[in-house]
C-alpha cells in the first residue's frame, strides 16, 4: 500500500484540437482549472461543451483524431501528465488516476467474470499479492452494499445497472488511486439508484481521502455531491466556484440560464425558462469573440470580437465581459 | 378520450434452459385520459410505464383488461377498425436520433403521410406541401431550413420537434410522449416541454407523458393527473400538485426523496424516505409489493396486498395501508 494522500490537479491553458475535413478545430480552447486536494469537483456542460475531452486529458488519453495541442495537466506526485508517454503513462492510469467510464454497462468485458477482470487489472499493473487485491475488492464492494464474493463470480449481464456502476467504481479504486474521474456516473440509472450511487461516491471519497472529479450534464447531480463546480460551454470553463455559491448566485449568463431552465418541484413552475438558441458544435463554434454571445441576454459590442478571459475574484472565476460591469447579477432578466 | 380497466401484460422469457421466468409487466392497471387532459406516468425503469404507453398507443396488446376509446371498446374490433381508432393516438419516441429515417429528407418524411391524407380526403398536392410547412412552423422550426435537410444535419432538439411534427400530420387527438426529453440537452429540454404544453393548450391535444423526471411532469400540466407506477401496479394517483407536495405512499416518497437537491438554492425536505433495500424483481410477495423495501411496513403489509383507494381520507388515491403525507421534496432555501 502506498501512503494515502489526495493530489491536487492544475490544468493550465489546455487546448485540445480534433482533426476534421475543415481543419483542426478546438474542442478545448485554453482551459484552466484547479482541483483542490481532497475535494469533489463537478464539471457541468451540455453535449459538445468539451467536458469529456477535459476528463480524458487528465489521463492524457485523448484519442486521434484529437490531440492535446498545448497546455499542461499537472498532478501532484506525477508532474505534467501531458509529457508522459508509453509505459510511464500506462502505469499512471489505473494506479494513480482511477477512471469510471460513462455507461459502465459497456465498459466491462461480457465474456469474463468481474473477478477475472480484476485479476487482469492486477497482473497488468504487476500487483504481487493478488489475493490481497481480491480481498480489497471484496471489501470495497461490501462497503458499497454489495455481496462482494457473489459479484466477483458474476458476468456483467447478471448485474443490474446500479451494480455495474459500483463495479466500475471498485475497479477505479482498487489499485489505491487517489485521483478519481467519474464520467456521467449516473446516466441511465433510476432516481433511487442514482441517489444511492451519489451517496456512495461521497462516502468513499471521504473515507479514502480522494480528489474526485465528476463530469455530468445534470445540474442536480453536481449540486448533490460536489464541493466546487465548474460550468463548461463551447470548450471553455465559463464559471467556477464553490457549488452552493455558483448555484445560489450564478454570475455567468449561461449558468444563470441553465439554472432557470431546470423545472423544479416547488415554487412557481412557470418561472422555468428555456435558453434560446442551441449549444455550438465543433463546426459552428465562432472563431473569435465570446462563444455564448448568440444566446446571451447581456450581449455587448465587445463580445463579438474579444473572447472574455477568466477573471478570478476570491474563490470564484467567471469569463464574461458583462460581469464586473454590473453591480448585481440580473436574475430577473427575461429571456425571449 | 381513452380509458383502460384492469390492464395486465406478462412477458414470457423464452429460450432459457430452465424454461425462463415470466415477467409480469402490468398487474391490473386502470387509467383514464380525458379529452385535452394531461396524464403523467412516473416510476423506475422496468415498472411497466413504457409497456403501458405502448398499449395506449396501440403498438402492444394487453393480455386481459379492456381499452375504450371514446366509448368504443377495442376488444371486439377487427384489426383494421382498431387501427383507425389508434391512429388518433400518436407515440413520440424517446430517441430522436433513431426515430427518423436517415435516408430521407425531412420533406420526404413529412410529405408521405400528408400526401396519403390528401388522396384520402380529396385535397390537392399543394395542400400537403402547405401543411408540412404549417406543422414545422407550429413546432417552432423554420421550414425553409429544415425541409431539404437529412436528420443527421439537425440537432437533437430540432429532430425531436420534427418527430412531433410528423406525429401531428394525422391530426391526432392524443400524444404519448415516452421520455421524450431525456436525450436532449438540458438547455433545450424546456423548449420541447413548452411545445407539448402549448399543443395541449392551443389544439386541445391530450398528452400522456411518461417519465422518471417528476419535475418535468409538473411543467407539462399542473392541472393534470400523476400516476405513480411500481412493478406494474399503480400505487398512487391524483392531481399532480397534490401527489408532489403531499405524497402518501412510501414508494412515491422514496422516489421524490431521491431527487437531487440544488444546494445553495434549495434545502432537502425534512422527512426524506429511503428504501431499506434495493429492488429485487425475483421476489413477488403476496402482500404489498413494496413491503420488502418499505421502512414503515407492518405485518399487515406482508399478509395482504393493498388496492388503490382513498383510505384514510386522502385527496389522492393510493395503495397503502398506512398512508401519511410526508414532506420529502426539496424546498426553496430562504436567501
Amino acid at each position: 500500500m502506498t501512503e494515502s494522500f489526495a493530489p491536487g490537479v492544475r490544468v493550465r491553458d489546455l487546448t485540445v484540437v480534433y482533426k476534421t475535413p475543415a481543419g483542426e478545430l478546438p474542442a478545448l480552447a485554453g482551459v484552466g482549472l484547479t482541483l483542490a486536494p481532497g475535494t469533489i469537483t463537478g464539471i457541468v456542460g451540455e453535449s459538445g461543451s468539451g467536458k469529456s475531452t477535459l476528463a480524458l486529458s487528465l489521463l492524457n488519453a485523448v484519442q486521434p483524431p484529437g490531440r492535446i495541442k498545448e497546455g499542461s495537466v499537472e498532478i501532484d506526485g506525477l508532474g505534467d501528465v501531458v509529457k508522459l508517454d508509453g509505459e510511464d503513462l500506462r502505469q499512471v492510469r489505473g494506479r494513480k488516476v482511477g477512471y469510471v467510464f460513462q455507461a459502465a454497462q459497456n465498459s466491462l468485458n461480457p465474456l469474463k467474470t468481474v473477478g477475472k477482470q480484476l485479476l487482469d487489472l492486477g497482473r497488468s499493473h504487476d500487483v504481487a499479492d493478488l489475493q490481497a487485491l481480491v480481498r480489497d475488492a471484496r471489501e470495497l464492494l461490501g462497503r458499497m452494499g454489495l455481496d462482494g464474493a457473489r459479484v466477483l463470480d458474476s458476468h456483467q449481464h447478471e448485474l443490474s445497472g446500479g451494480m455495474r456502476q459500483r463495479v466500475g467504481i471498485m475497479l477505479a479504486l482498487v489499485l489505491n488511486a487517489h485521483l478519481v474521474v467519474l464520467d456521467e456516473p449516473t446516466t441511465a440509472l433510476d432516481m433511487i439508484t442514482q441517489a444511492t450511487i451519489l451517496r456512495i461516491v461521497r462516502d468513499v471519497h471521504h473515507e479514502r481521502g480522494l480528489t474526485t472529479l465528476i463530469i455530468t450534464h445534470d445540474m442536480g447531480v453536481a449540486a448533490e455531491v460536489t464541493d466546487s463546480l465548474a460550468v463548461m460551454y463551447g470548450g471553455r470553463v465559463v464559471e467556477h466556484g464553490p457549488t452552493t455559491e455558483v448555484l445560489g448566485a450564478p454570475q455567468h449568463p449561461y449558468t444563470q440560464g441553465l439554472i432557470r431552465a431546470i423545472p423544479r418541484l416547488s415554487g412557481d413552475i412557470d418561472e422555468a425558462r428555456a435558453l434560446p438558441g442551441r449549444p455550438p458544435t465543433l463546426g459552428t463554434m465562432p472563431r473569435e469573440g465570446c462563444v455564448f454571445r448568440e444566446r446571451c441576454p447581456l450581449r455587448m459590442d465587445v463580445c463579438d470580437t474579444v473572447d472574455p478571459a477568466p477573471v478570478t475574484r476570491g474563490e470564484r472565476t467567471v469569463a464574461c465581459h458583462a460581469v464586473g460591469h454590473q453591480v448585481s447579477p440580473p436574475r430577473r432578466k427575461e429571456y425571449a | 378520450m381513452i380509458t383502460g380497466t384492469g390492464i395486465t401484460k406478462t412477458y414470457k422469457q423464452r429460450g432459457h434452459i430452465l424454461g425462463g421466468r415470466d415477467v409480469q409487466a402490468l398487474r391490473g392497471v386502470d387509467f383514464d385520459v380525458k379529452k385535452g387532459g394531461a396524464v403523467t406516468f412516473i416510476g423506475e425503469s422496468g415498472c411497466g410505464k413504457t409497456t403501458l404507453g405502448r398499449i395506449v398507443a396501440g403498438l402492444e396488446t394487453c393480455d386481459s383488461g379492456e381499452i375504450v376509446i371514446d366509448g368504443t371498446p377495442m376488444s371486439g374490433l377487427r384489426h383494421r377498425q382498431r387501427q383507425a381508432h389508434f391512429r388518433r393516438i400518436q407515440l413520440i419516441h424517446q430517441d430522436p436520433y433513431s426515430a427518423l429515417n436517415p435516408t430521407r429528407t425531412i420533406y420526404q418524411t413529412l410529405h408521405a403521410p400528408l400526401a396519403l391524407r390528401a388522396r384520402q380526403t380529396g385535397r390537392s398536392k399543394a395542400w400537403a406541401e402547405e401543411r408540412a410547412r404549417e406543422l414545422l412552423t407550429l413546432v417552432g422550426i423554420d421550414p425553409g431550413y429544415v425541409l431539404p435537410r437529412y436528420p443527421h444535419q439537425l440537432s437533437g432538439g430540432m429532430r425531436q420537434r420534427v418527430v412531433i411534427a410528423r406525429a401531428l400530420t394525422v391530426d391526432p387527438e392524443m400524444l404519448v410522449a415516452d421520455e421524450s426529453v431525456s436525450m436532449i440537452d438540458v438547455s433545450l429540454r424546456l423548449g420541447i416541454l413548452a411545445l407539448l404544453k402549448d399543443l395541449r393548450e392551443r389544439l386541445g391535444v391530450s398528452v400522456l407523458f411518461i417519465t422518471h423526471d417528476i419535475a418535468t411532469a409538473r411543467y407539462i400540466g399542473e392541472d393534470g393527473e400523476l400516476y405513480v407506477i411500481y412493478r406494474g401496479q399503480v400505487v398512487e394517483r391524483g392531481p399532480t400538485e397534490t401527489v408532489i407536495s403531499a405524497p402518501v405512499h412510501p414508494y412515491t416518497q422514496a422516489l421524490l426523496s431521491a431527487i437531487p437537491v440544488l444546494r445553495g438554492v434549495e434545502r432537502p425536505g425534512a422527512e426524506r424516505v429511503e428504501p431499506t433495500e434495493a429492488l429485487d424483481e425475483r421476489h413477488v410477495d403476496t402482500g404489498c409489493l413494496f413491503a420488502r423495501r418499505c421502512p414503515f411496513r407492518t405485518d399487515e403489509c406482508e399478509a395482504e396486498r393493498p388496492s388503490l383507494g382513498n383510505g384514510g381520507g386522502t385527496p389522492q388515491e393510493h395503495a397503502c395501508f398506512h398512508p401519511r403525507p410526508r414532506s420529502v421534496i426539496p424546498v426553496e432555501a430562504c436567501a
